[in-house]
């Protein structure tokens, strides 16, 4: 299969390949990665698949919000001469443009700027290609660019032109595609939304989520439906409902308090902010309820679940119920009261208590494997503390007919979130789930790094030596 | 919104209403219709989901009577079209949604639902 070389944004490196994958499964093109590993390297810019046609790599710069363009790959080299040895082999990819094609040539560098004249220079070594076309800098017929790869050097103080020359590889091919989905991050940001709160998920990321969800349309018409329903489940703001419903989809969200979907004025605000989108049409409903309590009558009704829960720090997870279960006599006057209100009552509010993070997410795959249908895919973030993460924990809050197939970090040094794709592997039918307590873990029980993670980002992720529960004084 | 795709979906989970608690019914209602984007993959996908009586009895009470009472074994563009106004285009803006079993009251405030349970309504 013909080479491509595809330039990447340098954001969320480990949720490169993911993305790639979901994309290319999504459109249904097939490619194979370099073999060695590092040129693989999500933590470079560069990478050169393979792909059946040319089309395939538009269509992929159209849709990867990290990719930033695709590129017929000519040549690559540690140096000059090794990479002209190689362009001059590839001759027959690039004859056809020498005759009559107005042409842009440009050297560039990633993590360095190459003096002019060096540039110049760069450019009169690629002389024996003989291009007989005009030069047009504007609206050239095809662009031809030579990348140097610099090792990453931000944050490193240098002299102007300093290591100039001292590349890690150079890359050379013809620009086929600029990365059209990229451009999104502006269009969705949320400091330009009209409705926000201060728990919502930035641009790219909910871009990247959606991406990773399926449920989109193959075609790239703004307006093409593909039929497809996602739930968010902790609708919040609603910032993971735009990207999807924008990619075609219809979004249904519900929250246990309807105040973050709500705001202060009549509209709801997720309806004003998809309104500015164009896309208020595509939000199917928005409910208040929770999971733990749902009124769905039936299963299998989504074909994706894209969600952020919250993991405590700025908002905590809360489901009914009562921290302490009142005594009988007040739990007989508080039902005699909801059954006969007294109407200058204030709207009732349901008391709520802490829903505790591992037991949020057990719960969430539960449930969204009877919610979703067969193939369907749960797509989410988990927080969890670096240091203590192991590859287990994201194990343990499977079941049955829902695999993993994805696990990307975004770092913030101490902590992390990662974005969990699990799929709905079965067609079996499953009676809803019934979300009990759960006990304390036993001790043989795997302890996942994201258990009680509000209480160690508070202490600053600390390991806190465990104490040993103390008798207390009974008073008297 | 509140469209009747939503109704259909919805049923009392108050703890011990098993039976009757479906569909629910709307009382002192306001009603919008607001155009939506026809898409017939989408309705098609959606119809074996449906709970058919309760989706024709709503939207008779809600004034609309396009739809036949049994749901067509073939379905043509006419039919589909008037399926997308019912399940799509009427929106329940304010009013409330009563189980016909434990007569719990679910109030609908600017089109959302609020689906939320008592204390004494779970388990």
């Amino acid at each position: 299969m013909p080479l491509y070389l595809l330039h990447f944004a340098q954001a969320h490196n480990d949720f490169r390949l993911p993305e790639l994958a979901s994309v290319a499964e999504l459109l249904g093109i097939s490619y194979t990665l370099p073999e060695k590993d590092e040129d693989r390297d999500p933590t470079r810019p560069y990478m050169v698949v393979e792909l059946e046609t040319e089309e395939h790599a538009k269509m992929l710069a159209r849709r990867c919000i990290l990719i930033k363009a695709a590129y017929e790959f000519y040549a690559q080299g540690p140096s000059y001469e090794v990479l002209h040895e190689a362009n001059r082999k590839c001759e027959p990819l690039w004859r056809k443009y020498v005759e009559d094609t107005s042409f842009k040539f440009l050297v560039t560098a990633y993590s360095h700027k190459i003096p002019m004249e060096r540039q110049r220079d760069a450019i009169e070594t690629f002389a024996y290609m003989g291009f007989l076309g005009k030069i047009d800098m504007k609206n050239p017929e095809i662009t031809m660019v030579c990348f140097e790869e610099y090792k990453d050097r931000t944050q490193t103080p240098r002299q102007r032109n300093e290591g100039d020359g001292d590349f890690r590889q150079i890359f050379f091919g013809r620009l086929i595609e600029e990365g059209s989905a990229r451009p999104l991050v502006r269009h969705f940001d949320v400091k330009k939304r009209l409705f926000y709160g201060n728990t919502s998920m930035e641009a790219e990321v909910s871009l990247l989520m959606a991406n990773q969800s399926l449920a989109s349309s193959p075609t790239f018409r703004y307006l093409a439906n593909p039929g497809k329903l996602v739930y968010d489940p902790f609708m919040g703001t609603g910032s993971m409902a735009y990207p999807s419903a924008h990619f075609g989809a219809m979004v249904f969200g519900s929250d246990i308090d309807g105040r973050q979907m709500r705001g202060k004025q009549q509209t709801p605000g997720v309806v004003r902010a998809a309104s500015q989108y164009g896309l208020a049409s595509r939000i199917m409903d928005l409910a208040v309820f929770d999971i733990t309590r749902n009124p769905l009558r039936c299963g299998e009704l989504f074909d994706a679940i894209l969600t952020d829960p919250p993991y405590g720090v700025r908002a905590g997870a809360k489901r009914l119920g009562r921290k302490k279960s009142l005594p009988e006599y007040k739990k007989e006057l508080s039902r005699q009261h909801r059954l006969a209100p007294d109407p200058e009552d204030r709207p009732y509010i349901p008391p709520t208590k802490p829903y505790e993070l591992s037991h949020l997410v057990t719960d969430l795959v539960l449930f969204a494997r009877y919610v979703l249908k067969p193939g369907g895919r749960l797509v989410f973030f988990l927080p969890t503390v670096t240091d203590e993460y192991e590859e287990v924990d994201v194990q343990t809050m499977l079941c049955n007919g829902m695999e993993v197939i994805a696990n990307s970090l975004q770092d913030f040094g101490s902590w992390g979130r990662r974005l969990v794709t699990i799929k709905k592997t079965t067609a079996e039918k499953y009676y809803p789930p019934t979300f009990e307590d759960r006990e304390m873990v036993t001790k043989d029980e795997h302890v996942p790094a994201h258990k009680d993670f509000r209480e160690k980002y508070f202490q600053g992720f600390r390991k806190v030596e465990i104490e040993t529960p103390q008798v207390a004084f009974r008073e008297g | 919104m509140v469209r009747l795709i939503t109704h259909n979906l919805l049923a009392c989970h108050a703890k011990d209403c098993n039976t009757n608690n479906f569909p629910l019914e709307f009382k002192d209602i306001q009603l919008e219709i607001r155009e939506a984007e026809f898409n017939s993959d989408f309705l098609k996908g959606f119809m074996p989901k449906l709970e058919w009586k309760a989706l024709v009895d709503t939207a008779r009470q809600l004034g609309d009577t396009s739809l036949p009472l049994e749901q067509p074994e073939m379905v043509d563009d006419g039919f589909l079209k008037s399926l997308h106004h019912v399940l799509l285009e009427i929106h329940v803006e304010e009013g409330s949604m009563t189980c016909p079993n434990c007569k719990h009251v679910y109030p609908i405030l600017n089109g959302i639902p609020n689906m939320l349970l008592a204390e004494h309504e779970i388990g």
